[in-house]
């Protein structure tokens, strides 16, 4: 790598090119009151419509993506912010996430006197986090770099031994129709940071966690939306190792400007 | 009766009780734009959810709950955020045939990025919602209230206080003139003979029967029996025993009135009387449900507390426990605790429950509008993982 990138030192989640809180609802009812807390303090949050009314492979499994999303390189701490009555528990999430990374905390609404008396807590909470866990900065040699295909183009083949001469990891995800499901899956695989190809028929997204540099392709949808994307497909080649050194140094991509990325948890069965 | 009804009166021959200017993205991608417009206008709503288009079995559900939530008569005005694919201009244009009238479609490869989009959106919203102030509410008849029924964080009294609370206010509208729908079919599973003996004519009684049968055989195909995962373990801590217990309990929010008929997830009401509908028992995608078949307001009874809300109808929650009830004020509307402390009888918690339906239709804010909460979550019937 030709540039020296540094990062925040995320104890056992890693190295991160970002240093975001988590503040993670634990189900789909507290997410309103993450995001007036996140809102206070400066955290990431984001709205899903998981956590209850779930059954048989999904509790476990989607308990795991939320515990996978946690240890992310990016989180430098997490606050979870449970109801109290829901499948998933706060309470056991957040003892399952303290095994690995103590800079964890929650707040149970259903415990802390409504919404009001929970954002008074959960902003306290999070400021107290930050306070006690302050990532040293260190240099990273080598990034985890996620590459999500959402369209057949060439150029992937080129960039991923583009990327890898360069030092970098570099993990591949198809994704089918929209790119939501492959950014899920490569956030629990602990890339720091994403290049997406969308399909020719679907927009820019990002995601919460993660920088996405979005790259353009010909079709008439990306030509007509260019101002949303960072790159263009023809031009990634030789500017790819720039971009990616300042994305990864704290400039931000166009998703993050716009605050843009919902997530979708990956579900096997219907809900109840 | 002296009690009166002022609503806002739409083109389709429904009637809001509201009057949104609704932000609706209609591809993920944009839900966090419409967030930044609603937070930012003169108070517009606006949902979030993770449908990107994808073309697959669950395709034609979510169309109709984007159709009906969005010509819901709540709505004053909708604003569509959308990125011009076919499916997007089919919600739109069913939309308006169900009777939405005012709507703006802002197309993100027209307008060219998502910041331009957001800033032509917010004044389409704030001209929108001056529009939305000047009109009045005129005298409305008691059919114009669609009330919807749910129950969430179920404990050991909702069947005791809470519901069949509700049941006697949900009755006295029905009486009245007025339509209000039961959901939640994980939560009448063991009960529904019940309803069938109260239907209007042997075929609403098959269908009832038939729709909760179809409802635990589709949860069997996956292999899992819904009696073991049912109820959940907040309602266990609650005191509830089996899913029969609890649907016993929750299907008293339908009082004794007789029942008119069996609506499909998101299917409106056509007359007035008592309905049940096909909904899952996950309170958000339950609420998407009734946006869709254009109820206009919800009494929530719950044993835990929640702080959810919808975007488009205002939603009265009832506590069951007078101890929930003050540990989280900001919650909750209204104890019906008081039944189980000996403190009002059953009727005078209905009566109540009924006049604060009366108040919330004709204006006064619920707690879960005066906090903003509007969650949103779209029901799918199949999985979300292809690969």
């Amino acid at each position: 790598m030709s540039e020296k990138i540094q990062g925040f030192a995320h104890g056992n989640r890693g190295v991160g090119i970002r240093n975001h809180q988590l503040i993670l609802p634990s189900v789909i009812c507290s997410t309103h009151v993450a995001r007036k807390i996140a809102t206070e303090v400066g955290g990431v949050t984001f709205a899903h419509q998981h956590g209850c009314g779930i059954i048989g492979d999904d509790v476990a499994g989607i308990e795991n993506f939320f515990i996978q999303l946690a240890d992310h390189p990016n989180v430098n701490s997490v606050l979870v912010i449970a109801l109290g009555c829901e499948t998933i528990q706060g309470q056991e999430l957040v003892v399952k996430l303290l095994k690995s990374n103590e800079s964890t905390q929650y707040c149970i609404i259903q415990e802390s006197g409504g919404v009001s008396g929970t954002v008074t807590a959960g902003v306290k909470a999070a400021r107290e986090l930050n306070n006690a866990f302050k990532p040293a900065s260190v240099e990273i040699q080598s990034l985890r770099i996620g590459i999500d295909v959402g369209r057949a183009t060439l150029v992937v083949a080129a960039l991923e031994k583009l990327l890898t001469a360069a030092g970098h990891f570099v993990l591949i995800s198809q994704s089918e129709s929209s790119s939501a499901v492959s950014f899920s899956h490569l956030a629990q695989e602990k890339a720091q940071i994403i290049i997406s190809f969308p399909s020719e028929s679907q927009p820019t997204s990002g995601f919460p966690l993660m920088p996405v540099i979005n790259v353009a392709g010909s079709a008439a949808l990306h030509q007509a939306i260019r101002a949303d994307f960072d790159i263009a497909e023809d031009e990634i080649l030789e500017s790819i190792l720039d971009l990616i050194s300042s994305v990864a140094s704290g400039a931000q991509t166009i998703a993050e400007k716009n605050n843009s990325g919902e997530i979708r948890a990956p579900r096997v069965v219907r809900s109840v | 009766m002296n009690d009166q009804l002022f609503a806002y009166k739409r083109e389709n021959g429904r009637w809001g009780l509201r009057n949104h200017v609704l932000i609706l993205p209609l591809h993920s991608a944009l839900a966090s734009s419409a967030r930044a417009i609603a937070d930012s206008s003169d108070g517009a709503v606006a949902i979030s959810h993770d449908w990107s288009g994808e073309v697959d079995s669950d395709l034609a559900r979510i169309l109709f709950t984007f159709t009906g939530y969005a010509s819901n008569p709540n709505n004053f005005a909708v604003i569509f955020l959308s990125i011009g694919s076919k499916e997007e201009i089919a919600i739109i244009e069913g939309a308006m045939s169900l009777g939405l009238t005012r709507s703006a479609t802002l197309s993100l490869p027209q307008i060219g990025s998502i910041e331009k989009l957001q800033s032509q959106a917010l004044d389409i919203a704030n001209t929108y919602l001056q529009e939305a102030k000047v009109q009045e509410r005129v005298k409305a008849p008691w059919s114009a209230i669609v009330l919807g029924l749910e129950c969430g964080g179920s404990d050991a009294l909702s069947g005791i206080t809470a519901n069949p609370a509700l049941g006697v206010a949900s009755d006295r509208l029905v009486e009245l003139g007025a339509t209000s729908v039961l959901g939640e079919t994980t939560e009448i599973l063991g009960a529904e003979h019940l309803l069938a003996a109260r239907a209007i004519d042997p075929e609403v009684a098959t269908r009832i029967v038939a729709m909760v049968a179809r409802y635990e055989a589709s949860i069997n195909y996956e292999g899992i029996d819904i009696r073991g995962a049912q109820p959940s373990r907040g309602n266990i801590e609650g005191g509830l025993s089996t899913l029969e217990e609890k649907s016993l309990g929750a299907a008293k929010k339908a009082g004794n009135a007789p029942l008119t008929g069996v609506l499909e997830f998101g299917e409106k009401p056509v007359k007035p009387g008592l309905y049940f509908m096909d909904t899952p028992g996950h309170d958000i995608e339950q609420l998407a449900g009734f946006g869709a078949g254009h109820i206009n307001v919800v009494v929530f009874t719950s044993g835990r507390g929640t702080p959810t809300g919808s975007a488009i109808m205002p939603t009265i929650k009832v506590s069951t426990n007078t101890p929930m009830y003050l540990s989280i004020p900001d919650l909750i509307d209204l104890d019906a605790g008081t039944i189980a402390d000996g403190v009002e009888t059953l009727t005078q918690v209905g009566d109540r429950i009924f006049t604060e339906i009366l108040e919330v239709a004709n204006g006064r804010l619920t707690k879960a509008e005066l906090g903003g909460h509007h969650e949103f979550a779209l029901s799918r019937m199949y999985n979300t993982v292809i690969n």
